[in-house]
């Protein structure tokens, strides 16, 4: 019997288009995140590629003579922001399982996580002694970090979005689309953050 | 398929991945800059 439903409702997906301006694969909100995040990666890329040019094509050093970038402190700050998506990952977790303060606090410290990220970035900005316009490797410095740092006040809004309802009673283990997305482009931050940390500060 | 646009578990399983191509990818380069 639950065999023919079943059939029956695949024959039903098949015999009917989906709704106007709906796919019938993909839900709105991640159709969205999808196209949102192709867009950021074609951003990084463009940015990426004037980083591979002056160091590939042209052979410049990196970092400019004269300078020194802090790697040391940028991979403590590697590490925080990796904490953070595990704490993300512990907040979704939690709202899954009706777990209310797994979901506050991994919330919660997900943020905290974020924006001392975000406060070393702004305090290695006013120490590592070059400016954009001093070099084509500072501008790529400040171009590429200066992007994912306006990725990560982004996500720090969202993220303070979503803590506010979180301690207002919102989100449960049915609904937690509000938890999820933001937790996806926190996570897609981080991967970005990954290959930028690996390309500018280590290689 | 991994898709880590289909939820977060997902999306936190594809950063794994990163991680670990990263960090091996980079070890590779600077083995190789250490012997060359």
């Amino acid at each position: 019997m639950e065999a023919a439903g079943a059939a029956h409702a695949q024959d039903a997906h098949e015999a009917h288009p989906p709704e106007a301006h709906r796919s019938s694969r993909v839900e709105p909100q991640l159709l969205g995140m999808l196209l949102f995040i192709i867009s950021e990666v074609m951003i990084f890329g463009a940015f990426f590629t004037a980083y591979f040019f002056i160091r590939v094509v042209n052979a410049d050093p990196w970092p400019a003579h004269g300078t020194e970038l802090p790697v040391a402190v940028a991979g403590v700050n590697t590490a925080i922001l990796l904490s953070s998506s595990l704490t993300m990952h512990w907040t979704l977790t939690s709202v899954k399982n009706g777990n209310r303060f797994g979901l506050k606090a991994g919330i919660l410290s997900t943020f905290l996580l974020g924006a001392t990220f975000l406060f070393v970035q702004i305090n290695e900005y006013a120490h590592v002694g070059f400016a954009p316009h001093d070099s084509a490797q500072g501008s790529i410095f400040y171009g590429l970090t200066g992007l994912h740092g306006a990725h990560v006040f982004i996500g720090l809004t969202l993220l303070a979005m979503v803590t506010v309802r979180a301690f207002r009673g919102h989100y449960s283990p049915e609904e937690h689309r509000g938890v999820e997305v933001p937790g996806i482009y926190w996570h897609f931050v981080d991967v970005m953050w990954i290959i930028v940390y690996s390309t500018i500060y280590v290689l | 398929m991994l898709n880590p646009l289909r939820s977060e578990a997902e999306a936190f399983r594809f950063l794994i991945y990163v991680v670990v191509t990263v960090v091996l990818i980079v070890a590779v380069v600077l083995l190789g800059r250490a012997i060359l």
